[in-house]
């Protein structure tokens, strides 16, 4: 029997990573995987999403480029064109980590895996044996049972690979997943309901930035959402499609995790602490299929955290800051506290907030809706939390992180020098504003 | 005129009392039977109520301070009226403890020891030298002066930081705005990973900080002090079966009446207790009192620490009426209402760690009595019945006596004469007939 330092399960961006860390070490090194390197960020998820929310962009720029002085005249929108693009971009991508592994010695095996033993693991009809064994398997939509089997009612995964559009479509779920699909699809001429369970969308913001990505999405884009009702059955049957992103669950069906007696929770998840260990001494398991944060980065950050653990490396933990990034139109972005969470520890919370509308550079590129935020303890001055909403927001978002992991306060940011003229700076405003000093806000009251 | 609010007394022993909370500020508006504030008192957190309608008008203590009881804490009246000229009561001074083994009395507590930068000016220090260990976020009182009279200067401040390798230290910027808003000496702070000094690890030092006790714990911490000085304590451990017993009570549960095993514990003892005057009684190393009447203390821990609630004159009760009482003083210790005169008066103690999963464990007398039962787990033992090895519910329970009333063939006799009812079913058939 072929027998592996670290074998690691699944090579979506949780998974791919952990095993080239793995190796890096020194490790001898198995990554297991079911259907394509990249997982579902790299090819359901992430990157198509993008590929496509990109032309998507492009053609809205198109649509608008008057103001600039730019006559185009017959854009028009051949959905086949887009599909290719975004099928190339995910070929290479996928070559890309091929190579990688190959190049890092990481032996791959192309099959579903499961447990025999805590240390043996049936691979491709055969077994492999593994001291340490990390589940990387991700997660997959839920679909209700409520919902009639149909080819016009698909999840994330389906839709993204649909050959044409359909004229009309209702998103059941208004979570970011949802939102982001429903902004391409209503830029790219899809008449787009949302409709949502809970009293509003995206209800891990902050109230007031919900409020202007809601306003967006409906005055512009022309999406109709409607809150605080479930969708009927009728409703789904009567609709010309119906995309279901109501949330995700664990993959782990084939995984015959009792074979190694680890433990799942009430929904499946397999619960892990904060160095990626399972209850099973040698077996680790990251990303979505422990039930936390549902992001690749999240993923990406916890397998190299894991397989450090597991190659023997000095244990560390998970980091906790993880920024979420939305790709809707307008894009949101946000990390650290919200308002409200901060407030409910307790805390004395100051806010300080900066329109891009104030901002040269946004109003010269003519992405002037959205503003950046920044949410300190008042007491302190720490930098607590940060939420952007507007154009670049999910680039924008990376200087909020490494600031807030580095404790830094609102002062100090405020008094380091941003270059001019760019979005970056409403960074600098806001937190000037935070303090009440904004050169470029209007004082509330003049004396 | 306005109305004095005064600090009430809950009972006779009471001397001091303490606002935990008020519950009203300066200038609300209170109705006759509002609450205005809770004290903590020797026991438990009572609360109190105005006994006219107005406006809170003034507050004189604020909470946290000890101040005799009957002083004036606040006014309520009408917002235009002229407050008397009364000045905030004075701290309780500590009071002498009475040498009366049965009064508890209230103490001032203890002095803190202060992980903290203290008030600047106590000790001579010059401005400069201050401003400069203030934005370092350090305790200058640490720092020998080499001015007249010992006088901190600024250069003193400057050799200290440098001789602590104070410019070496990597602290970040939130992390060194909480030291200085809470007082923590940057250089009393241990750095986390990676030798930065983050919010984490002032937080660390922040919990470190000795805080003041609860007054119930003080008090707690005080009287189990007092009997484990005063009264020399010894121990005397017996296994009874419980077997029957609990097949017996389990037939009352089926019945409908509820009676536990601690309610046949408690009448047990109650019994044998009047058998044995010697142990219902009291010593102050002088003189020896007899207490005609058995008022029974049940100890119930609680989150914030441990209450004793008293069935009073237990030998009169039969077992249900036992069980109604316990249940009612348990209810209410758990609710916090517990009247004082509900947790005082008790002539022996029992206390039960049954549900707890203890083999065996020793009680500290309460003060003033002469013994107390410490009641462990009931668990599972093997035991030889007619020559053959059967499994038996076994509970171990421990007398603590105090050696200068009840001597070691007394605490055998008694604790032996306790497991012997206990395990006469004969006894519970005929006493719950």
């Amino acid at each position: 029997m072929e027998t592996f330092d670290i074998v690691v399960i699944g090579a979506g961006p949780g998974g791919y990573p952990a095993a080239i860390r793995a190796a890096q070490l020194g490790a001898s090194v198995a990554l297991v995987e079911k259907e394509q390197l990249g997982g579902t960020c790299l090819n359901w998820g992430c990157i198509p999403t993008k590929a496509m929310i990109a032309a998507a962009d492009l053609f809205d720029h198109i649509k608008h480029a008057g103001q600039f002085g730019i006559e185009v005249k017959g854009a028009a929108i051949n959905y086949a064109g887009i599909v290719a693009h975004k099928n190339k971009v995910v070929q290479q991508l996928r070559g890309g980590i091929g190579s990688l592994l190959t190049g890092n010695s990481v032996k791959q095996f192309t099959s579903a895996a499961s447990f025999f033993d805590r240390n043996t693991l049936e691979v491709a009809g055969t077994r492999i044996g593994a001291k340490k064994i990390i589940i990387a398997t991700g997660s997959t939509s839920i679909v209700p049972g409520f919902l009639p089997k149909s080819p016009h009612i698909v999840e994330s995964r389906e839709f993204l690979e649909l050959e044409k559009l359909p004229a009309t479509m209702i998103v059941m779920g208004g979570g970011y997943i949802g939102c982001e699909l429903a902004c391409m699809a209503a830029q790219l001429g899809v008449t787009v309901t949302i409709v949502e369970l809970l009293e509003d969308i995206l209800l891990l913001l902050d109230a007031d930035v919900r409020r202007e990505v809601r306003i967006h999405m409906e005055k512009n884009l022309g999406i109709t959402i409607r809150t605080g009702k479930p969708l009927e059955k009728s409703e789904a049957e009567a609709a010309e499609m119906v995309l279901v992103a109501v949330g995700r669950k664990p993959v782990t069906d084939e995984l015959r995790l009792e074979n190694a007696s680890v433990k799942t929770n009430k929904n499946g998840f397999i619960p892990v602490d904060d160095f990626g260990r399972t209850n099973v001494a040698n077996i680790y398991a990251i990303g979505d299929v422990t039930g936390q944060t549902q992001l690749a980065h999240n993923a990406t950050s916890q397998g190299i955290i894991a397989a450090e653990n597991a190659a023997g490396a000095k244990p560390g933990k998970f980091e906790s800051l993880v920024p979420g990034v939305i790709f809707t139109s307008p894009e949101v972005a946000l990390v650290g506290l919200t308002e409200d969470e901060a407030k409910k520890q307790g805390r004395a919370v100051k806010t300080g907030k900066f329109r891009l509308g104030g901002l040269g550079r946004a109003i010269a590129v003519a992405q002037a809706n959205g503003f950046v935020k920044w949410i300190a303890d008042a007491e302190t001055d720490q930098l607590l939390g940060a939420a952007v909403v507007g154009a670049h927001a999910t680039e924008l978002i990376a200087e909020a992180t490494l600031a807030i992991r580095s404790e830094l306060t609102a002062a100090e940011l405020g008094r380091t020098v941003h270059a001019h003229p760019t979005f970056s700076e409403s960074w600098m405003e806001a937190a000037h504003a935070l303090h009440g000093t904004c050169v470029h806000t209007a004082p509330k009251r003049r004396p | 005129m306005a109305n004095p609010i005064i600090m009430p007394k809950f009972d006779q022993m009471t001397e001091e009392s303490a606002i935990v909370e008020w519950r009203k500020k300066e200038g609300d508006k209170v109705a006759k039977g509002d609450i205005l504030f809770t004290v903590e008192t020797d026991k438990s957190v009572m609360e109190c109520e105005s006994f006219c309608d107005g406006t809170l008008l003034k507050i004189l203590v604020q909470p946290g301070v000890n101040v005799p009881v009957a002083s004036t804490v606040g006014f309520v009246g009408n917002p235009d009226e002229a407050l008397p000229a009364v000045e905030a009561p004075k701290k309780a001074e500590p009071v002498a403890t009475s040498q009366l083994v049965k009064t508890p009395t209230a103490a001032p507590p203890p002095p803190v020891a202060r992980a903290t930068v203290p008030v600047a000016g106590r000790f001579k220090i010059s401005p400069r030298a201050r401003v400069l260990a203030e934005n370092a976020v350090i305790d200058p009182s640490k720092i020998t002066g080499s001015g007249p009279n010992g006088r901190v200067v600024e250069k003193d401040v400057r050799d200290y930081l440098a001789g602590k390798g104070y410019d070496k230290l990597r602290v970040s910027p939130a992390a060194k705005n909480l030291a200085a808003k809470e007082k923590v000496d940057l250089l009393a702070v241990q750095p986390g990973e990676g030798g930065r000094i983050a919010v984490a690890d002032v937080e660390c030092a922040l919990a470190e900080r000795p805080k003041v006790m609860s007054k119930m714990r003080q008090v707690i911490g005080q009287r189990l002090t007092q009997s484990v000085v005063t009264q020399p304590h010894f121990f005397v451990t017996v296994s009874v079966d419980m077997t029957d017993l609990i097949a017996y009570r389990n037939q009352f549960k089926v019945a409908g009446a509820p009676f536990t095993v601690t309610d046949f514990i408690s009448q047990a003892v109650v019994l044998t207790l009047k058998e044995f005057p010697d142990v219902n009684s009291s010593t102050d190393g002088k003189s020896v009192r007899w207490n005609s009447r058995v008022n029974l203390g049940v100890a119930v821990s609680l989150e914030q620490g441990l209450v004793v609630p008293v069935i009073r004159h237990a030998d009169d009760l039969t077992l249900a009426e036992i069980n109604a009482a316990a249940k009612t003083l348990a209810e209410k210790a758990r609710a916090g209402k517990l009247a004082p005169d509900e947790m005082t008066g008790s002539t022996f103690t029992i206390s039960n760690m049954g549900m707890l999963n203890v083999e065996n464990f020793t009680a500290i007398i309460n003060t003033g009595e002469a013994a107390i039962l410490a009641v462990a787990s009931t668990l599972p033992q093997p035991a030889v019945r007619d020559g053959k090895v059967v499994v038996r519910q076994v509970m171990k329970m421990t007398l603590a006596s105090d050696h200068r009333i009840v001597d070691g063939a007394l605490a055998a006799k008694f604790i032996n004469a306790i497991k012997a009812k206990l395990e006469d079913i004969e006894l519970w058939k005929r006493l719950t007939s």
